[in-house]
């Protein structure tokens, strides 16, 4: 049989050890000998074997079933269990070669292959020996680190995996800390498994973890935990809803609160609270980014967060707090920004607060200011700033407040002492000191029209006798931005702490230029200014982004100036670019800013690592960005730009470049005109003369050429500004209107010409039809004359018959019987009534007919009177009056 | 944040007979008529009132489609209720039911309290499922019934609470040891819960599991 090959064959290996193996006294130590090989036995082969052995041995004998039940057969499991762990863990001593098999990663991968295996183990954390448990624990652990989708994935598949790992956080203190470290592999980046913990009531263990072990103030075993909470928050809003909505972030906030020894911050718990200002920012961050609550979360959140109070918690730690570490102080200021930003109820509670004790208080946004201005840290100075930003981001009545606050009195200010910058000159403090003060009122300034005009008013004291009477704030931030380049020529030493301070102040003067007429007029108004910035654009010392700043600041005296008088209107502005920069180079220079690195860097502001235990102890001990070995290079801009430079302002710049752009195109294609084209104005006058019209039209076209004539020049500038950079030309990758635009204003000016003959032709055509009718009118009331008189004939010869007939009747009267005579006579009246009936009714008829007459000639301008009159007097032919033609 | 009691509920079903519209209308009373497909499991939480006792609901809302049954079964055992939805006018989701129920019985603890909910009422026209046949299948099987529809509200309080209901009659009949393991039937006890060796504790910190061996 098998099973006796087995045993024979183990015999020849330890069979001398075990005399004789069926006496019951000999079974147990038997057993127990076997037991001991198992788990010590040097050899692979001996180990397999004595597991065999034991195998047989116990299926055959009673007494070995006892024995094997008295030893405890957890010591075999824990034996195999010890044996994995051995077996998955590296081994640290050996120094492995590159393209050798990781042993470690190649027995976990065969390990985790088999669901049944991960089933298994899960089932031995129900072992009541400590041990199993313990090793268990490990070789998930290190199954975990070694394939962890694979894990993950099995465990999901096993019911009640998950809870058994979570009732691990309850065991005693040595499981529960192996458990910790295995649930915080278990759920990086597992969503569903970070819900079941949460469900399996993760949260609740977590915190009366940390409370037990002294909340901030404890050990690793509470950053584990802060470490595994972070795991279950992080992009999970089903789990952020859970902790708001049932646990409260009372729990999370009171870790936050310092207790006992303020002033004592070990490693340990600066890193324990570095997690927790992290739990924070992510249930600020709230859910993943494909969630389309995600900004109601975040904003829920903010409003919890804000009601539990964690703002005073943070301004104690970030203000408050003189002995927190600057990255615990930098953390409170980040996590202070996120909460406020964009929520009414949040600034408004910042707005408020005071602190300090009767009767040194002071508005929190105070003291935040003057760490902003006082700190040696440039690292605090950017958190402390992104405060600033973070209030008066959309908040125009906060930018107005603060803005209300400008008042001329900032060098008291300056005068407070440095104590730790010795080093530093009471000029560079000064420049330092006004640098700051500028990113902070660029925030103050940004969009908001008010605010820009009432730090226009601002007028400055000169801090020192010297400098002269007192000058308008703009005025005096340029003299700063020049003070600094001087500063930096004679140090020698480029990158003293000074090369950010010409960024900074440019930034705000590019954010208070914009839209903005009148700071325009008040930078212009000093005429050095624009020779200074000129010169800075094209100075080859100034780093990429001083140039391109100052490019932009131009760019804005372009686009936003309204002036009208000559020398600081746009057109000079444009014109000292061209003659002195060159078009080309201003636009390169815009270019360059854009594609250096502090704008093309990624922007979304938090993308650092989540905190673990092999990143923190770097974090906790970061300090500032070493200022002399950070950056060698002279003409580089300093790092911390990238973070000043957020992703809002390298928007505004990239929409500012597109509007600059345009706006001197716009500049070179509608040139301010000295003639003034008014197509009226192109026109006869009534009663000029035709003389004096074309005298008019002659000055005109000659103002119009001389127009022209500048245009041409200024082509022909550009024009030599392309062939200057021609050979570089693919960098100009857009298109160049500039050069095309005299030719457009040429193109406009001669449809002008074609469309004012084209007016004169109708014009002429107009007249020719008038004359035309008039003629018309003239033959009819030829006719109509020559009517009237054939009728008047007609009348006479009817008189003259009438006469003839009465010298009769009187030559009958006179002569024959009276009977004759009343006879004829009756009958002459007879006739004669008939025919003067028929001539009274032709007369009506001929007198309609002249009234109508009279009425259209009247209409036409003909005196009527007179032609009538003419015709009662001899019926002659009426004089004719006929238009001028 | 505090409560008598704390119950944790799943809420299962075939995909879209409309579990997540069920949840939504519970917690935020809202209707949303187009939702998408949940993925996994959801949240939701509210507090109810039973009995003058302030009970705080912590519900589950689990993904109905297959390739999500392996995750889901992990909230059956922690769970002290469970809402079994059905959709009255899809014939093959009340055809499912069984299979639910078997799995529930499988994985769940055997006290979890389950009501069995005919979703949709309020499209009678379309109706494929008469309300006979599940009161008959609920009888049958032991569960508590009701029609309800998430779109006008109507019973989607009352299955919520008059589960919660159910389990808290429960713990007043001595169904739960609550004052020892309440939180492995999805239960946890607040303050002003029962009274026990742990009654004003928080639950879970009273569950101490087998400390050492």
């Amino acid at each position: 049989m098998k099973k006796m090959d087995l045993v024979s064959g183990y015999k020849g290996v330890v069979g001398l050890v075990f005399g004789n193996e069926n006496s019951s006294s000999n079974d147990d130590s038997y057993v127990e000998r076997l037991l001991d090989c198992i788990s010590n036995g040097k050899l692979a082969e001996d180990r397999r074997n004595a597991m065999a052995e034991l195998q047989s041995v116990v299926a055959e004998s009673h007494t070995a079933q006892l024995a094997l039940g008295a030893m405890g057969a957890y010591k075999l499991v824990r034996g195999a269990v010890e044996t994995l762990v051995s077996a998955l863990t590296p081994v640290t001593h050996a120094k492995s070669h590159k393209n050798e098999v990781q042993p470690a990663s190649m027995n976990s991968d065969l390990l985790s292959r088999d669901e049944q295996n991960i089933s298994l183990l899960l089932s031995l954390l129900s072992e009541d020996d400590f041990y199993v448990r313990y090793y268990t624990l490990q070789v998930l652990t290190a199954l975990l680190a070694n394939s962890p989708i694979r894990l993950q994935e099995a465990i999901l598949t096993i019911p009640r995996g998950i809870t058994r790992l979570v009732d691990m956080l309850m065991d005693r203190e040595v499981i529960r800390n192996e458990a910790l470290l295995l649930l915080t592999y278990l759920t990086r980046e597992a969503e569903e498994i970070q819900k079941i913990l949460v469900f399996e009531g993760a949260f609740e263990k977590i915190f009366s973890i940390i409370k037990e072990e002294g909340g901030s103030e404890g050990g690793v075993v509470v950053q584990d935990c802060l470490e595994l909470l972070n795991n279950l928050l992080r992009n999970n809003a089903s789990n952020q809803v859970l902790l708001r909505e049932t646990i409260g972030f009372d729990s999370l906030i009171s870790i936050l609160k310092l207790r006992g020894s303020t002033y004592s911050f070990t490693q340990q718990k600066t890193i324990n609270l570095l997690c927790v200002l992290e739990t924070i920012r992510l249930l600020l961050n709230g859910g993943s980014e494909a969630d389309p609550a995600k900004d109601v979360e975040r904003l829920t959140n903010k409003t919890v967060l804000v009601q539990r109070k964690v703002l005073d918690h943070l301004l104690m730690l970030g203000v408050e707090s003189q002995w927190a570490p600057v990255a615990v102080r930098c953390g409170a200021f980040r996590c202070i920004g996120d909460l406020i930003v964009g929520h009414r109820q949040n600034l408004d509670n910042l707005a408020s607060k005071f602190l300090g004790d009767e009767p040194q208080v002071e508005p929190a946004l105070n003291s935040i200011l003057r760490i902003i201005l006082r700190t040696s840290s440039i690292q605090e100075f950017i958190a402390a700033d992104y405060v600033f930003k973070s209030f008066c981001e959309e908040n125009t009545d906060g930018q107005k407040i603060l803005a209300s606050t400008l008042i001329p009195q900032p060098f008291s200010m300056t005068h407070a002492p440095l104590e730790e910058d010795v080093n530093m000159s009471f000029g560079s403090v000064v420049l330092q000191t006004s640098c700051r003060a500028a990113s902070v009122l660029s925030y103050v300034l940004k969009d908001n029209i008010q605010s820009k005009e009432k730090a226009l008013q601002i007028e400055l004291e000169s801090p020192m006798p010297s400098f002269g009477s007192p000058e308008p704030l703009l005025h005096h931030l340029v003299k700063c931005l020049a003070l600094a380049s001087s500063k930096k020529g004679k140090d020698g030493k480029p990158n003293t702490p000074n090369s950010y301070v010409q960024p900074i102040i440019l930034k705000l003067l590019v954010t208070w230029l914009s839209d903005c007429p009148s700071a325009v007029h008040s930078f212009l108004a000093s005429r050095p200014h624009l020779t200074y910035l000129v010169e800075l654009v094209s100075n080859g010392d100034a780093t990429v982004c001083v140039r391109g700043l100052a490019a932009m600041l131009l760019g804005e005296c372009v686009i936003f100036n309204k002036a009208i008088e000559s020398g600081k209107d746009a057109f000079s502005v444009v014109d000292a670019i061209s003659q002195k920069v060159g078009l080309a180079s201003f636009f390169l220079r815009l270019d360059e800013m854009q594609k250096s690195f502090i704008f093309s860097s990624p922007k979304p502001a938090q993308c650092h690592k989540p905190l673990t235990r092999s990143n923190t102890d770097i974090r906790a001990e970061m300090e500032d960005i070493e200022e002399e070995d950070a950056y060698e290079h002279k003409n580089e801009d300093h790092p911390m730009l990238a973070s000043m430079f957020d992703s809002q302002f390298v928007n505004f710049i990239k929409n500012l470049k597109i509007g600059i752009r345009d706006g001197i195109v716009k500049i070179y294609s509608h040139p301010k005109s000295n003639v003034s084209v008014m197509p009226a104005e192109l026109e006869q006058r009534k009663d000029e003369a035709d003389v004096d019209y074309i005298k008019r039209l002659k000055s005109f076209l000659e103002k119009q050429c001389s127009e022209i004539q500048d245009l041409v020049n200024r082509n022909a500038t550009l024009a030599e500004d392309v062939a200057n950079t021609g050979g570089g030309g693919s960098s100009q990758t857009e298109p160049r209107p500039n050069g095309g635009s005299e030719r457009v204003q040429i193109e406009t000016l001669r449809r002008d010409l074609q469309e004012t003959s084209q007016r004169i032709e109708m014009l002429r055509r107009e007249k020719s039809n008038i004359e035309s009718e008039a003629s018309s009118y003239k033959t009819l009331c030829a006719k109509t004359e020559s009517d009237l008189k054939s009728l008047s004939d007609a009348y006479n010869s009817v008189e003259e018959a009438n006469h003839r007939w009465e010298n009769e009747v009187k030559a009958l009267k006179n002569g024959d019987i009276e009977a004759i005579k009343a006879e004829a006579k009756e009958e002459a009246e007879k006739e004669s009534e008939a025919e003067l009936g028929d001539l009274l009714v032709c007369l009506g008829q001929e007198q309609s007919k002249v009234e109508k007459l009279s009425g259209r000639l009247m209409e036409l301008g003909e005196d009527v009177d007179g032609l009538l009159q003419g015709i009662g007097d001899d019926g002659g032919a009426p004089e004719e009056d006929e238009d001028d033609i | 944040m505090s409560y008598a009691y704390l119950f944790k509920y799943i809420i299962i079903g075939d995909t879209g007979v409309g579990k997540s519209c069920l949840l939504l209308q519970f917690t935020d009373k809202r209707f949303q008529p187009v939702h998408d497909l949940t993925i996994g499991v959801e949240f939701g939480a509210r507090m109810i009132t039973i009995d003058n006792k302030p009970i705080k609901l912590q519900i589950w809302d689990t993904a109905g489609q297959e390739s999500f049954r392996s995750i889901t079964r992990s909230y059956y055992r922690g769970a002290a209720g469970a809402l079994l939805v059905y959709d009255i006018t899809r014939r093959e989701t009340f055809n499912h039911l069984a299979s639910w129920l078997e799995d529930a019985r499988q994985h769940a603890n055997a006290n979890m309290t389950i009501m069995l909910i005919g979703n949709k009422c309020d499209l009678a026209h379309r109706r494929a499922v008469s309300t006979e046949e599940g009161e008959q299948f609920a009888k049958e099987h032991g569960l508590i019934f009701m029609e309800a529809s998430a779109k006008t509200a109507q019973n989607v309080e009352e299955a919520f609470i008059n589960t919660a209901g159910t389990i808290y009659k429960k713990i007043q009949d001595g169904v739960f040891d609550v004052s020892n393991e309440a939180s492995s039937y999805g239960i946890k006890v607040g303050y002003g819960g029962i009274p026990g060796p742990s009654g004003g504790r928080d639950g879970s910190s009273s569950q101490a599991g087998g400390c050492c061996s």
